[in-house]
């Protein structure tokens, strides 16, 4: 039964440290200042007098920005500690050399992720609808940004537990996050973007997401993207899972 | 209660252990003394579960360690080489979430008695980064303490740390032995090893030259030890069996010789012709 809840202690770790960073008036501003910048650069300076989808480009622009918001915030802030914990401060080993199986170790690391994801959202969220457009909070809304965040912790652990070194996990990020944010759907619908590039677009999970969070219901299409951003996850949990498992210095 | 039979680790092209064997008893101080790179800390990831090892086998208390790494992480208790402390948390809280993390009950209770162990009661609330290197070993030790390991390792417990603190280190270890616990350390430091160990296992470039009780290993060397420079401004030792062999020797020279008692220097000198704390080769 004690197995069951042993991500606790990793989970509760992380909102100790997470607690204390939060009192740090920086932490707060790094977390918000990206999606700001893109919100004034795009929403309100450029996308002014833009339509997209037959709305408002703001109204388009603010859940992708959520959706953007949430990778970074969940895939970054877990993919770096977990370096710096693994190769730096060794903190990693206290949960190795503790009695608990991998997954729980997996499972905390992620929590705590999510939580980090999802206050930089919430953040987004909060900014969203001080400014006037049609952005709204649907269940699906909701369903998707904790998928989301779910998804990009599991990728956090992944790339933390793969990089030598603290600077490779700004290779990753460039690889693979970067594109994301800007091709996936974030700033203009992917239906812009050229066929033969499509493909690999259609390949990123934050494609997925911005498709899934920006729908009131689930049709077809969202139901594939919902089914796609679930494979990912799972199969994104179970890598973590087995790095940890096969963590040997 | 530790039984490693033919324990080999590669990095590469290195091999950080070379097949290790040995056998600790239930309520041992066993010290592995050897040089920096000589294995040590190799072999007490392998023994803890952080490493596994590329071939050999080793049981603790009955269980394997690459096989049941569960029951075995049940079992020990760790203080690493590096500080792994959380720095930016409290005293308090670092326990706490390394009881949660191995079970520990009666929690509030075991961290008020480890922490009075180290002397750090009075600092439980205080953040790890205000505390000094001698602290945060300390607390290290109240970690591993913790959980009442049946085995506890302690990778250089005393690296570091000024004379003083290392002696506080010291009796809080030997009140570990009165506690029937079994000690693990690897150490550079011949004092420590005297000391503490019961029995030393000798570590050279990743292979044991030696094990046995300190006294055991310096009869193997002789007892006495007479010093002198020469002409060239060299140290001399030369290893006596008795007393009055030395006695002889220092007579034949004249002024400026000492006479010492030998110790687990001289046999790591004898076996590998090097010094342990810094590895150059003697003459």
């Amino acid at each position: 039964m004690r197995q069951i809840f042993l991500w606790y202690p990793i989970f509760f770790r992380e909102m100790l440290l997470f607690r204390r960073k939060l009192l740090r008036l920086g932490y707060l501003f790094s977390a918000m200042i990206v999606p700001i910048i893109y919100l004034i650069a795009f929403g309100l300076g450029l996308g002014r007098s833009v339509k997209i989808q037959g709305t408002d480009y703001l109204t388009f622009l603010i859940p992708g920005l959520v959706a953007m918001s949430s990778m970074n915030n969940s895939y970054t802030w877990v993919a770096s500690a977990l370096n710096l914990n693994r190769l730096y401060f060794k903190t990693f080993q206290v949960f190795i050399q503790a009695p608990i199986s991998p997954s729980s170790i997996m499972i905390g690391e992620v929590l705590a992720g999510m939580v980090k994801g999802l206050f930089a959202s919430v953040l987004i969220i909060i900014v969203g609808f001080l400014i006037p457009s049609g952005f709204s909070i649907t269940p699906l809304f909701v369903m998707t940004l904790l998928l989301n965040c779910f998804l990009f912790s599991n990728l956090g652990v992944i790339t933390g537990m793969l990089a030598k070194s603290h600077e490779d996990t700004a290779t990753y990020s460039n690889f693979f996050i970067m594109p994301m944010a800007f091709f996936s759907g974030t700033f203009f619908p992917v239906d812009k973007i050229p066929d033969f590039i499509k493909p690999v677009i259609y390949l990123m999970p934050l494609t997925h997401t911005n498709i899934v969070i920006r729908k009131a219901a689930l049709d077809t299409e969202g139901l594939i993207s919902f089914a796609v951003l679930i494979i990912y996850s799972i199969a994104f949990f179970m890598y973590g899972s087995k790095l940890i498992k096969n963590y040997t210095e | 209660m530790i039984e490693a039979i033919g324990l080999t680790k590669h990095y590469g092209q290195i091999t950080a252990v070379d097949n290790l064997s040995l056998a600790i008893a239930r309520g041992e101080v066993f010290g592995l003394l050897g040089p920096n790179g000589a294995g040590k800390t190799t072999t007490i990831k392998m023994l803890t579960t952080l490493s596994r090892p590329d071939s050999g086998t080793c049981m603790i208390d009955g269980f394997n360690v690459v096989e049941e790494p569960f029951e075995i992480k049940k079992r020990i208790g760790v203080v690493p080489q590096e500080n792994n402390l959380d720095r930016e948390l409290t005293a308090r809280e670092n326990l706490l979430i390394y009881g949660m993390l191995h079970g520990v009950r009666d929690m509030e209770k075991k961290m008020a008695e480890t922490l009075k162990i180290v002397d750090l009661w009075d600092r439980r609330d205080s953040v790890v980064l205000s505390f000094s290197g001698g602290m945060q070993r300390r607390l290290l030790l109240a970690r591993a303490l913790l959980t009442e390991p049946f085995v506890l390792f302690l990778d250089e417990p005393s690296i570091g740390l000024d004379p003083q603190i290392r002696r506080q280190m010291w009796d809080i270890v030997r009140k570990t032995k009165i506690d029937g616990r079994t000690v693990v350390l690897t150490t550079h430091y011949i004092e420590e090893a005297e000391a503490l160990c019961d029995k030393v296992g000798i570590l050279s470039r990743g292979r044991l030259i030696a094990l046995d009780s300190p006294e055991n290993l310096k009869a193997i060397v002789g007892e006495y030890v007479v010093e002198f420079v020469n002409g060239d401004g060299k140290l001399i030792q030369n290893v006596c069996k008795t007393r009055d062999d030395a006695h002889e020797i220092a007579k034949q020279r004249g002024d400026g010789v000492t006479i010492r008692r030998s110790n687990l220097e001289d046999v790591f000198i004898k076996l590998t012709g090097e010094r342990i704390e810094t590895g150059e080769p003697v003459e």
